[in-house]
C-alpha cells in the first residue's frame, strides 16, 4: 500500500484535535492562578508541587508499582497466551475468555473482592490457611505493595494478553525448529529466537501497562490508602481533596511528571524496536502458524492453567456473586448463607437509571470501539511502516490523554467540551472515550502491523491491486487478531469506563460506571456486584460476538483466498 | 414623594422577590437539583408527583463540585437551577456570585443560625459518631465518650478516612477542639494522639467506612450514624459518645437558573417538613426542620451542633499537622 502525502499530517490533526485540547487546559490550569483553568500566570503551583517533601516516597512507590504490576501482567500473559496459542491445550476459547475477564469488571469491584478474601483481619483465603495450617496470624496482607501490584497486575492482564496473544499466534514456528535443528536448547531457543521476535509485543505490553498503572486510582484507593501506601495518583487524589476548592491546576502539574514518564517510555519503544524488520513473521514464504503436541505435559498443564485461573479470576468473580446475593457484606457463615436472596438483582434491573445506563454503554462500547479501531487501524500503519518523526509525534499524541491520571483528565475534558456544543450530550462521552483510550486500539494493531512484510503488499502491487484492494484483500485479513484485539480491549473498556464519565455524564446520558459509583458511594455493594456481574456478561457477549465474527471473516478471507 | 414611591415600590416588590408561583413554574416544566447529598431518589420522586414539575437530580461529588459548576457558570452553561452543597462550597459560589437570593418560607421555623444570609440556608448536619458492629462489640465495650476510643483494646480494630486529606473529617477533629468537648485542648491532643496510637486503617472518605464494619474486618468506625439506615438491615449502631458534630448541609438557588420559578417552587418544598421527613426517614439525614429526627434510636435526644466552617488554608495546615500524628512510624 503506498502512502498517500497527506495521510500522516491528516492523522496528526484528528489525533492531537482528540488528545492535546484537554491536556492543554490542564497545562494552562497548572499555570494559572486560583484553581480555574484561566487565571494570571504562575510557577507556583510547580513549585509546590515538586518541593514536597512526601514526593520522592510517593514516586518510588509508584516505580515499584507501575513496574511490579507490568511484570506480573505481561508474565502471566505470556504464559496464558503461549499455552492458549501454540499448544494443544483442552478448553482454549474458555481460557481466553478467562484472561480477558478483568477487563470487564469495574476496577474497584475487582480490588473489593480481593480485600474480601486477603484481608489480615477476615479475609475468606486467610481465615481458609490459618484454618487449614493451624496459623495463629493471617499468611497474606492485601494491604501491601505487593497486594496492590498483584490486583493491578490482574487487572492489566488482559491488555497485555491482547498485545501478546495475536502475535503469539502469527508466529513462524520454522524459526524456533531452525535453531534447534542447529542444536540450540529448548531454554536458548525460547531466549535467543521466541522471545526476542515477540519484543515488540512484549515492550508494548509493558509500556501500556506501565502507562495504565500511573493513571489507575481504584487499587491505590482501596489497596493502598488503608495499607498507607501513597503513590502519585492516590497523591493527586489527597492535593484535590484537601478542601473544598479542588486545585485541579496544582493536580495537573503533579500529573505531568507521569506524562512526561509516558513519553519517554514510548520514545525508548520506538528505539528498541527501530530495526523492525527483524521482527517479521508473516512474509510470503511460508508463513506458518503450528501447534505444539503436549503430549504427557498435556494434563498437568491444563491443572496449572485451570488454577492461576480459577485462583486469580474466578475466584475474585464469585466473591462478587456472593455479594451481590446479600443484603450487606459477610463473610460466608450460617447466618450468610441464610439470608441470601435476589433482591439486589431485581433492585437493579428494575431502576430506570440503570437500564438506561445499560444501553447508553453497550451504544457507546459498539459504536465507539469501531470508529476507534478505524482510525487506529490508519494511526497503526504510520505508526509502523512510516516511521518518520511525524509519526514518531503521532505516536506520543496518541498517548496525551491516555496516560495522564484519570481522575484529573476528566477535568480538563470537562474544561475543554464546556466550550463546545457537545457539553453534557452523550457525544462528548464517546469522542472523549476514544480520545483517551486511543492506543488500546494502536497497541495491538502496531503489534500486529509489525509483523507483516511489505513484500506482500508489494506482490499484492504487482498483481495490479490498487491501495485500498491491498488493504481489504491482504492487510485487513492478516491483521485479524490486532483488530479484534484492539475492538475488544476498547468495548469492554468502554462499557466500563468511569473516569471521563463521572464528570462529563449528565441525566440522560448516564453510563453504567456512573451507577456503579453511585452504588458505591452510598456503599449499596449487593446492587454494586450485582451491576458488576451485569457488566461482565454484556462484555463476554461483545467480546464472543467479535471473536466469532473474527473467525468468520479469517475464515471467509482464506476461503477467498 | 419619590422617596415614599420607591418605598412603596419597594414593599410590593421585595416579597415578590421571596415567593415562588407554582403555576409558572409548572410552565417551566423542570427543576435541575445539582447536589453532592446521596440517596435523596425518593424526594426527587415526590416532588415531580406534589408539583408536577420534574425534579432532575445531578449528583456531583465533594472533590468536583467548584470545579464542574465554576466551569459551567463561566461558561454561560450551568444547568443547574437549585444547589445543594457543603456550607464552604456554597460560601465560595455565592462570593463567585453563582447564587440568587431566596428567603423560602418552608424555613420558618428552622433555627435562626441556620439562615447563612438571604442567599444560603442550611438544612442539615452531616453529623459524624463512632459506628460498630453490634453482632460483634458487646454493649459493655461500646465506647460511651470519646476518649474511649483511644482504649488500645480498640488498636487496628477501627477504619475512619484518612485525617490529612478528608476536609470533613480534619474539620470533625479541630471542631472537637472548638466546641469544647476536651474540657482543655492538652485533653483534645491527648485524645487525637490516643486515636492514632490505635493505627486506624484510612479511606478515603465516609462512605467506605461502614462496610469494614458490617463484615466484621474492623470494629468501629469513625463515619456517620446515617448508615444505620441506608446501610440496614446490617448489625450496626452508633456510639453515645456525647455530643455530636458535623459540617452544616446548605442549599441555595442558582443566579442564573435556567427555570427560575421553578427553582423556588423546589426549594420551598425541600425546606418543608415533608421533604425533610423523606430524607430523615429514607436517608438517615440529620436535619433542621423543627421535630424531624432521623429514625435511629436515641438520635432525637442527641446534641448535634454544626462545626465552624474552616477555611481551605486551614483545612490544608490541620491535614499537615494530622499528618504528623496519624502517619507517624
Amino acid at each position: 500500500m503506498r502512502i498517500k502525502p497527506p495521510l500522516t499530517p491528516t492523522l496528526i490533526v484528528i489525533v492531537g484535535l482528540l488528545t492535546i485540547s484537554p491536556v492543554l487546559m490542564l497545562a494552562v490550569g497548572s499555570f494559572s492562578e486560583g484553581f480555574g483553568t484561566f487565571g494570571n500566570f504562575t510557577v507556583d503551583k510547580y513549585v509546590e508541587a515538586y518541593t514536597d517533601p512526601e514526593l520522592i516516597a510517593v514516586l518510588w512507590n509508584t516505580l515499584i508499582f507501575t513496574l511490579g504490576s507490568a511484570a506480573v501482567a505481561t508474565l502471566l500473559a505470556l504464559f496464558l497466551s503461549y499455552t492458549n496459542t501454540r499448544t494443544n491445550i483442552p478448553f482454549k476459547f474458555f481460557f481466553g475468555i478467562i484472561s480477558i475477564v478483568p477487563m470487564m469488571i469495574p476496577h474497584i469491584l475487582f480490588a473489593v473482592s480481593w480485600v474480601l478474601l486477603l484481608n489480615p483481619s477476615n479475609g475468606i483465603l486467610n481465615r481458609v490457611m490459618m484454618d487449614l495450617f493451624g496459623l495463629d496470624r493471617a499468611p497474606f496482607n492485601i494491604y501491601s505493595l505487593p497486594g496492590m501490584i498483584l490486583v493491578e497486575g490482574l487487572l492489566d492482564l488482559p491488555i497485555a494478553y491482547l498485545i501478546i496473544a495475536p502475535a503469539m499466534s502469527a508466529f513462524d514456528v520454522s524459526l524456533e525448529e531452525s535453531s534447534k535443528v542447529c542444536g540450540a536448547s529448548p531454554l536458548r531457543t525460547l531466549t535467543r529466537v521466541t522471545l526476542p521476535v515477540l519484543r515488540p509485543a512484549i515492550l508494548a505490553s509493558v509500556i501500556l501497562v506501565i502507562v495504565r498503572c500511573l493513571a489507575s486510582f481504584a487499587v491505590p484507593s482501596v489497596i493502598g490508602m488503608p495499607g498507607r501506601i501513597y503513590v502519585l495518583a492516590t497523591h493527586i487524589y489527597r492535593i484535590i481533596s484537601t478542601g473544598f476548592a479542588a486545585d485541579y491546576g496544582k493536580a495537573a502539574a503533579v500529573g505531568m511528571s507521569a506524562l512526561a514518564a509516558s513519553i519517554l517510555l514510548i520514545y525508548l519503544y520506538r528505539y528498541l524496536t527501530s530495526e523492525s524488520g527483524k521482527y517479521v513473521t508473516i512474509s510470503g514464504r511460508g508463513f506458518k502458524p503450528a501447534l505444539i503436541d503436549l503430549k504427557n505435559s498435556k494434563v498437568p498443564l491444563l491443572g496449572v492453567v485451570g488454577l492461576l485461573s480459577f485462583v486469580l479470576i474466578v475466584l475474585p468473580v464469585l466473591v462478587l456473586f456472593y455479594t451481590s446475593m446479600l443484603p450487606y457484606v459477610m463473610v460466608p457463615t450460617a447466618k450468610a448463607f441464610s439470608q441470601m436472596g435476589w433482591k439486589n438483582w431485581t433492585d437493579v434491573l428494575r431502576d430506570p437509571i440503570s437500564v438506561l445506563a445499560l444501553r447508553n454503554s453497550l451504544t457507546l462500547g459498539l459504536v465507539g470501539a469501531t470508529l476507534g479501531v478505524i482510525l487506529s487501524i490508519f494511526v497503526s500503519y504510520v505508526i509502523v511502516k512510516v516511521r518518520t518523526t511525524a509519526s514518531g509525534i503521532l505516536e506520543s499524541l496518541s498517548f496525551l490523554s491516555f496516560s495522564f491520571p484519570g481522575i484529573v483528565i476528566g477535568v480538563g475534558f470537562m474544561w475543554f467540551f464546556v466550550r463546545t456544543p457537545l457539553y453534557a450530550t452523550v457525544w462528548a462521552l464517546l469522542i472523549g472515550y476514544i480520545a483517551t483510550y486511543l492506543p488500546y486500539g494502536i497497541r495491538p494493531l502496531s503489534s500486529a502491523f509489525v509483523q507483516i512484510h511489505s513484500h506482500l503488499e508489494e506482490s499484492s502491487r504487482v498483481c495490479g491491486a490498487n491501495s485500498f484492494t491491498t488493504l481489504r484483500r491482504i492487510v485487513i485479513p492478516l491483521l485479524v487478531p490486532g483488530i479484534l484485539a484492539g475492538w475488544i480491549l476498547m468495548a469492554t473498556m468502554f462499557v466500563r469506563e468511569l473516569t471521563l464519565s463521572v464528570v462529563l455524564s449528565r441525566p440522560g446520558s448516564e453510563v453504567l460506571a456512573v451507577q456503579i459509583l453511585r452504588f458505591a458511594e452510598d456503599g449499596l455493594w449487593g446492587r454494586l456486584s450485582a451491576l458488576g456481574i451485569i457488566m461482565i456478561f454484556l462484555s463476554s457477549f461483545l467480546v464472543i460476538a467479535a471473536s466469532v465474527l473474527g473467525r468468520k471473516l479469517a475464515k471467509r478471507d482464506s476461503l477467498e483466498d | 414623594m419619590k422617596k415614599l414611591a420607591v418605598l412603596l415600590l419597594c414593599v410590593f416588590l421585595v416579597p415578590c422577590a421571596f415567593a415562588s408561583d407554582p403555576a409558572k413554574a409548572k410552565k417551566e416544566g423542570k427543576a435541575n437539583f445539582y447536589a453532592n447529598i446521596t440517596a435523596v431518589e425518593p424526594i426527587m420522586e415526590a416532588f415531580s408527583a406534589a408539583k408536577e414539575v420534574q425534579g432532575v437530580y445531578t449528583r456531583i461529588s465533594t472533590s468536583k463540585y467548584l470545579a464542574t459548576v465554576l466551569t459551567e457558570h463561566e461558561a454561560g452553561k450551568l444547568e443547574a437551577d437549585v444547589l445543594q452543597g457543603p456550607l464552604p462550597i456554597l460560601q465560595t459560589l455565592k462570593e463567585k456570585g453563582v447564587l440568587a437570593a431566596y428567603r423560602s418560607p418552608s424555613a420558618a421555623g428552622y433555627p435562626d443560625w441556620a439562615r447563612e444570609d438571604d442567599t444560603i440556608m442550611q438544612f442539615g448536619i452531616e453529623y459524624v459518631a463512632p459506628i460498630y458492629n453490634k453482632d460483634l462489640v458487646k454493649p459493655g465495650d461500646v465506647p460511651r465518650s470519646y476518649q474511649d476510643l483511644t482504649d488500645p483494646k480498640w488498636r487496628d480494630k477501627i477504619v475512619m478516612p484518612d485525617p490529612s486529606s478528608h476536609a470533613t473529617t480534619i474539620s470533625w477533629l479541630v471542631g472537637l477542639k472548638e466546641a469544647k468537648i476536651f474540657a482543655t485542648d492538652e485533653e483534645w491532643m491527648n485524645f487525637v494522639k490516643g486515636l492514632a496510637a490505635n493505627k486506624p486503617m484510612f479511606v478515603k472518605s465516609f462512605s467506605p467506612t461502614p462496610a469494614p464494619v458490617e463484615s466484621g474486618e474492623k470494629l468501629l468506625a469513625i463515619s456517620m450514624p446515617k448508615y444505620i439506615i441506608t446501610h440496614a438491615p446490617a448489625p450496626l449502631g452508633w456510639a453515645r459518645v456525647g455530643t455530636l458534630l458535623g459540617t452544616p448541609r446548605g442549599v441555595a438557588i442558582a443566579a442564573k437558573a435556567p427555570h427560575p420559578e421553578a427553582a423556588r417552587v423546589f426549594m420551598d418544598y425541600w425546606l418543608s417538613k415533608d421533604a425533610m421527613k423523606l430524607l430523615a426517614d429514607k436517608v438517615g439525614e440529620y436535619v433542621l426542620a423543627p421535630g424531624v429526627f432521623p429514625p435511629i434510636d436515641g438520635i432525637s435526644e442527641a446534641k448535634v451542633l454544626p462545626i465552624r466552617e474552616l477555611s481551605d488554608e486551614e483545612i490544608r495546615s490541620w491535614g499537615e499537622k494530622f499528618k504528623t500524628i496519624f502517619f507517624a512510624k
